[in-house]
């Protein structure tokens, strides 16, 4: 560029000039070819726009004859209407202040009714007294630079779309994750509603707390093998009226659900039937009816086997117990001398088998600090060893018992709990622990005193 | 858990089931279906031969007293054959060994 610049200027002396000369006389044999030739448009109007000349590349370009436009038409008649818009508007105001006006894009119109994309510049020239003369300006066929735009445009467009689509797949996930936290918390509460209601169901088969008895201590255990946590053992104690109490607890066949509607049946049958008589054979006679009648006799046969007590606390401490058993492991007593015995109940048979069913009874009394322990056979069955017949069986509840003797309720039960504990996987059944007993006679204890250092 | 293996042999009195294996919560079905389909005809005796019988749960007594019904709806009678220790003390408990004939073998007719 610096060599032709100093070719074109008239000044250069000496041999460079010389030899830039000769370049130039090569290259464009005339100023006039430069401009009509030059591979950008050139046009000069007066002030009003009146094409007053153009050259033979922008004639070209736009496929008109120098005889229709010089002197005929005005450079906005070359624009599209937009562009006519423009430049009445923005380009020739602007021009106007400025004096010059640099890499416009404008639209001219084509004779063939195309559109040509273009970059203008335009300078006016003025008079010695500084009065506009005409414009000179510039023309560059745009159309490259366009179709790069268009291209950049299409390129940020697929961008933009891209980066929607990425933003659209987002939202999506969000939403599949917020809809999976839903169904999540959903079936959390759905599991919260059915450990509730599990939990109700559950205290239908056996109550919550035991009632205080007057006289008497109690306590319970009641362990369930079941996933959900509906046993077939059931326990209750309830008053008979001012001076006696009624207690039951038995054992049906089977597991889970039908196991519970079964336990729960059972249950209510003896309370109604006690209120009604509360002689403890009544009552398992009441059941054994009650469940041949609504078992057996569908062809669904269903049994439990129960032990039912009546018990009376006298005046001397002394507590008479009536016990009637349907085919339940025997009662256990702890005594006050440290011995325990079983109180069988021969003749008792499995309720709910034949339609009138032999029912068991024996009849102990209950002095001070002994307690009497109803259980269910997933204490005597449970498993101490790998092979099925390692059970813990009877004999080892009596020595159990008589090594505990004498000992409270409370005190048997949380012995036993801590037996039953110690069998780990080996407890596989429903067990139901329920002890009575009358308090013993407070030891004498010495009261503590503070020592007076 | 072993399974329950039950086979099927017959007397001048009737049908006898071996069963061998324990009879639990698991198990007892296998054992009723094994009941239900006997056809049993009256006066005879459906034994159950318990020589093999290793457990016996709950659900095991009432499969038994399944067996019983069914016997009795056919006019049938049941017994139960070398009934392992355990097992008797069970039934003595829930006073079943009143309600079962109860024979030493199963080859007693």
């Amino acid at each position: 560029m610096g060599r032709r610049g100093q070719g074109a200027d008239p000044s250069g002396t000496g041999d460079d000039a010389g030899v830039d000369a000769t370049f130039t006389a090569l290259l464009e044999d005339s100023a006039e070819e430069l401009y009509e030739s030059a591979p950008c448009g050139y046009l000069s109007t007066l002030m009003d726009g009146t094409i007053a000349r153009i050259n033979a590349t922008l004639l070209d370009w736009l496929g008109l004859d120098r005889a229709g436009v010089v002197g005929r038409r005005h450079f906005a008649d070359l624009l599209t209407i937009g562009g006519k818009l423009y430049h009445e508007t923005h380009f020739a105001p602007l021009l106007r202040m400025q004096g010059e006006l640099r890499g416009v894009a404008l639209e001219m119109r084509t004779a063939a009714g195309g559109k040509l994309p273009v970059l203008v510049s335009s300078v006016v020239k003025y008079g010695t007294e500084g009065e506009p003369l005409l414009i000179r300006t510039t023309v560059f066929d745009a159309s490259d630079r366009r179709s790069y735009e268009e291209e950049l445009l299409r390129r940020r467009r697929d961008a933009e779309q891209a980066r929607a689509e990425a933003e659209r797949a987002r939202a999506e996930a969000e939403e599949a994750r917020r809809q999976a936290e839903d169904a999540q918390r959903q079936a959390e509460a759905d599991r919260a509603r059915l450990a509730d209601a599990l939990a109700v169901l559950q205290q239908s088969l056996v109550p919550a707390s035991l009632p205080e008895v007057p006289g008497l201590e109690t306590a319970v255990y009641y362990h369930t093998a079941s996933a959900d946590r509906l046993g077939g053992d059931f326990y209750d104690l309830f008053p008979l009226d001012g001076t006696r109490w009624a207690f039951f607890l038995g054992d049906v066949c089977g597991k889970g659900p039908q196991a519970a509607s079964l336990t729960s049946l059972t249950r209510y049958t003896l309370r109604a039937a006690a209120l009604h008589d509360p002689e403890p054979t009544a009552a398992l006679t009441t059941l054994n009816a009650v469940l041949h009648e609504r078992y057996a006799a569908g062809g669904d046969p269903r049994y439990c086997t129960a032990i039912f007590g009546v018990v009376e606390p006298g005046a001397d401490g002394r507590t008479t117990v009536r016990l009637a058993s349907g085919g339940h492991p025997p009662a256990l007593v702890l005594r006050a001398d440290g011995r325990a015995d079983y109180l069988p109940t021969p003749g008792g048979l499995l309720i709910g088998i034949l339609p009138t069913a032999p029912i068991g009874t024996v009849e102990t009394t209950l002095a001070p600090g002994e307690t009497l322990l109803l259980y269910t056979d997933g204490l005597t069955e449970a498993r101490t060893g790998p092979g099925c017949d390692q059970l813990f069986g009877e004999d080892a509840l009596l020595a159990f018992g008589a090594g505990q003797a004498p000992a409270s309720p409370q005190e048997t039960v949380s012995a036993l709990t801590k037996l039953l504990r110690g069998f780990g996987d080996g407890l596989d059944d429903d067990t139901a622990l329920l002890a009575l007993g009358v308090p013993a006679a407070r030891p004498h204890t010495r009261p503590a005193t503070n020592s007076p250092s | 858990m072993n399974p329950l293996n039950i086979t099927r042999s017959d007397t001048a009195s009737g049908p006898v089931l071996h069963v061998v294996g324990e009879l639990d919560y698991d198990q007892a079905a296998t054992f009723r279906r094994h009941v239900d389909q006997l056809v049993l005809t009256p006066g005879q005796w459906l034994v159950i031969d318990l020589t093999g019988l290793e457990f016996c749960d709950s659900s095991g007594i009432t499969a038994l007293l399944a067996a019983r019904q069914h016997a009795h709806a056919a006019g049938a009678d049941i017994a139960l054959a070398a009934v392992p220790a355990k097992t008797m003390r069970v039934l003595t408990i829930v006073g079943l060994d009143r309600i079962f004939t109860i024979r030493p073998d199963a080859d007693t007719a």
